[in-house]
């Protein structure tokens, strides 16, 4: 039980949906009311903190040190940036704060990418190092990185005390997979932190709920059918390829969001908030209203530095352009040391551009239903076969689940009936997150209202129902969170 | 606070409710559906975890198998490629990627089927065909079994699985094959041993009593342990399979896959 509980198991992170995280929260929930209402906010921070630090132990084990290394580090550069009056020195410390940041990141995550390439350029034999990433170091190192920034563009002050830096950047709830934080949003949160009001409590008690659904139930379930298909590219028909591709989308979608959801109603449940990071992406008709969807936290952290630094739609169309694929190469870079992530960010940084570019010629007919349905599949098809490079094991394969789609076997009505009497719950699901993403925005938030309203037993029924869904679809194995490789 | 206390109220009820229904370690109801448990109270009566690196508790596990001491003929090793047909549940997860591994680098064809909770009683029930079906369709020149895993804490073993035990090797019929044991992570109620009763001498490994590194279901080997899991069942073969086949350690860089040379099928639950 001791071991189960407390010591790290290598490849076994914490994740929110599991049995081992709701064991620990069980326990640290009341010591968390118990320290936030009765006790000093130092105590609470203090708390937290030390919960995090173990939560990331718990995760990555002694990678805990380089968390806290990262923090000391960077708090430390971020007030000699606050007080120096020399704008070299202040200037020095951002390059010595970014190249310690960029260079660990670079280091577990792009060496051996970098090598790999550097091999068979002069020809040599390639060793991979063996490293291990720590979970979850993308996402910090982007908080760390906007953090140093801010301090040193005077948007924000920097913390009086190394705690509550560390606690913005190892705040449990998004420390491993995002939603990326941003200092301005959360540290005066910190500052004036009450414990959360009841319907706060129960809406982030809501969200995990949705959170749950949306991973443990929908994500993890539909990803059995996927496997099979990114694990045979050319082993099924044109169709049964297609309803994977289509499969991995729901997917990706509902994995990703439903962490997140996961994320913002527990931070909400001790009294944060964190700001949204999907807003139905899949609504989107343009790339465009894509971006400004899909994984919010990331593409505005990209817009405010590396877009705007490099000189945003300031500069003329082309560098505005050139500085927009510039930074969808690197957002795709960040997903994964692979030539696969880099083409993935190309196509959307070359699909972005194609947008703006045509903008100015649809005229009035854009707004016409047909062209707004039109938009829609245009998007999505391009969003969906762009997935199949995140996906699928290899460049290679890629490639083969598109082709396949193309010139496998088209099987006629009784083979899509085939289809449908074996994977009759797959599809079911389909349907119905289809059908739960097209309704009006409103709707959920509407829900979430009647949850927290509801009785307590109707609470607790509705998370048991849950959790027992969870059980009876569950395969053999648990899927990690996508995310967590980034 | 208050409402703090009520969510922890709901939380800790919900806790015992899963605790409670994973005591029983699932509820059937009807004959076709199953309340599937947490499996706390399996998770706590477990051996504590042992690490994957007791690689040679593994071997010497083995070569205390029942029937490695059986007193037969070892054929020599057949150095020919094979057709390998690999069958299994979810223990396939892990064996499969390795088994790859040693076909590639030994020039067998294989086709590995994973029925996901599959179990003697499914792939051996008369109403079942799958597996003469992939016999006749593939011809395969070798077998590999993995199941038992879901059958490892039943009672009545021997008329639950016997029967099933019986017909997966008619099936099989005058093909060599192996049958790799269950990774058991809690004694069994006789899976294993009626395994070894049914099956001839030298094509039973007995994987009860090793060490394995879990994942955290508890049960399954994780992808290392499992891979050095099916490194000593090749180990263990040349001197005490019945038919020994070729099974050089895989070295990296594997032989290139040939078109057609590995085959992966996966059959879910309820299919």
């Amino acid at each position: 039980m001791f071991d189960l509980l407390f010591k790290f198991h290598p490849g076994e992170p914490m994740l929110f949906s599991s049995g081992t995280f709701w064991a620990l929260f069980l326990l640290f929930l009341p010591a968390y009311a118990w320290v936030a209402t009765r006790r000093s906010r130092t105590v609470m921070v203090l708390f937290v903190l030390i919960f995090s630090f173990f939560f990331y132990y718990k995760s990555s084990g002694a990678f805990v040190v380089l968390l806290a290394a990262t923090s000391v580090i960077d708090w430390t550069l971020s007030k000699v940036i606050a007080r120096s009056s020399s704008r070299a020195m202040r200037r020095g410390c951002v390059a010595l704060s970014l190249t310690f940041s960029l260079g660990v990141l670079a280091y577990f995550k792009y060496a051996n990418f970098f090598l790999m390439n550097l091999s068979a350029m002069v020809g040599s034999n390639f060793q991979p190092l063996e490293l291990v990433l720590p979970v979850g170091i993308s996402f910090y190192t982007f908080q760390s990185i906007s953090y140093v920034i801010d301090v040193y563009k005077g948007t924000i002050q920097p913390t009086r005390r190394w705690i509550d830096y560390a606690f913005f950047l190892s705040f449990f709830p998004a420390l491993v997979a995002g939603p990326i934080v941003r200092a301005k949003d959360f540290l005066h949160q910190i500052a004036t932190h009450r414990p959360a009001s009841r319907p706060d409590l129960y809406f982030g008690f809501w969200l995990v709920l949705l959170g749950i659904v949306k991973k443990a139930i929908i994500a993890d379930y539909i990803a059995q059918y996927n496997d099979l298909i990114f694990g045979n590219p050319t082993g099924y028909n044109a169709f049964e390829t297609l309803m994977g591709i289509i499969g991995y989308t729901m997917q990706i979608y509902c994995d990703f969001s439903g962490y997140s959801d996961m994320a913002i109603g527990l931070a909400l449940i001790m009294g944060f908030r964190l700001n949204e990071n999907f807003n139905f992406p899949y609504k989107s008709r343009n790339l465009t209203d894509f971006w400004r969807r899909w994984h919010i936290s990331l593409s505005t952290w990209l817009r405010d530095y590396i877009y705007i630094p490099l000189g945003g739609n300031r500069k003329g169309t082309r560098r505005t352009y050139a500085n927009n694929m510039a930074t969808m190469l690197i957002g795709g870079l960040w997903h994964g040391a692979a030539w696969k992530f880099v083409f993935w960010g190309g196509m959307h940084g070359a699909g972005l551009a194609i947008h703006k570019a045509s903008k100015p010629y649809l005229g009035p007919w854009s707004d016409t239903r047909a062209f707004r349905i039109f938009s829609w599949l245009i998007t999505m098809t391009f969003v969906a076969c762009l997935w199949v490079f995140f996906r699928a094991d290899t460049w290679e394969a890629s490639w083969l689940v598109i082709r396949q789609v193309f010139v496998g076997d088209w099987p006629g009505f009784a083979g899509v009936q085939a289809f449908a009497s074996a994977r009759m719950l797959w599809l079911i699901i389909m349907i119905l997150i289809i059908i739960a993403h097209a309704l009006p925005t409103g709707f959920w938030p509407a829900a979430g209202r009647l949850f927290v309203r509801a009785p307590l037993w109707a609470k607790l029924l509705i998370f048991i129902l849950v959790v027992q869904t969870v059980l009876q679809l569950q395969g053999e194995d648990v899927a990690p969170f996508i995310y967590f490789q980034f | 606070m208050r409402h703090y206390k009520e969510l922890w109220t709901i939380l800790a009820l919900a806790f015992a409710f899963f605790f409670i229904l994973s005591y029983f370690d699932g509820i059937a109801i009807g004959d076709s559906f199953e309340l599937r448990s947490a499996g706390f109270v399996r998770a706590l009566t477990d051996a504590p975890r042992k690490t994957a690196a007791a690689d040679t508790t593994v071997l010497a596990a083995a070569s205390d198998a029942p029937e490695a001491k059986a007193t037969f003929a070892p054929a020599p090793t057949d150095t020919t490629a094979q057709t390998i047909l690999f069958i299994g549940d979810s223990m396939l997860d892990g064996l499969s990627p390795r088994m790859v591994d040693y076909c590639l680098q030994n020039g067998h064809k294989l086709i590995s089927f994973r029925w996901y909770s599959s179990s003697t009683s499914k792939w051996g029930s008369p109403s079942s065909s799958l597996l003469s079906d992939l016999i006749a369709k593939h011809k395969p020149s070798y077998v590999f079994i993995c199941l038992g895993a879901n059958e490892l804490f039943i009672n009545n073993v021997d008329t639950k699985c016997g029967p099933a035990v019986d017909n997966i090797l008619a099936d099989i019929g005058s093909t060599p094959y192996i049958w790799i044991g269950p990774p058991n992570w809690k004694p069994d109620t006789g899976i294993n041993d009626l395994i070894a009763r049914k099956t001839r001498p030298g094509t039973f490994f007995l994987s009860n009593g090793m060490s394995f590194e879990r994942r955290k279901d508890g049960a399954h080997p994780t992808d290392p342990s499992a891979a050095m899991w099916l490194d000593s069942v090749m180990r263990w073969m040349p001197a005490h399979a019945a038919q020994p086949i070729r099974m050089d350690s895989p070295r990296k860089p594997l032989p290139a896959k040939a078109p057609g040379q590995i085959s992966i099928r996966i059959r879910q639950p309820n299919e």
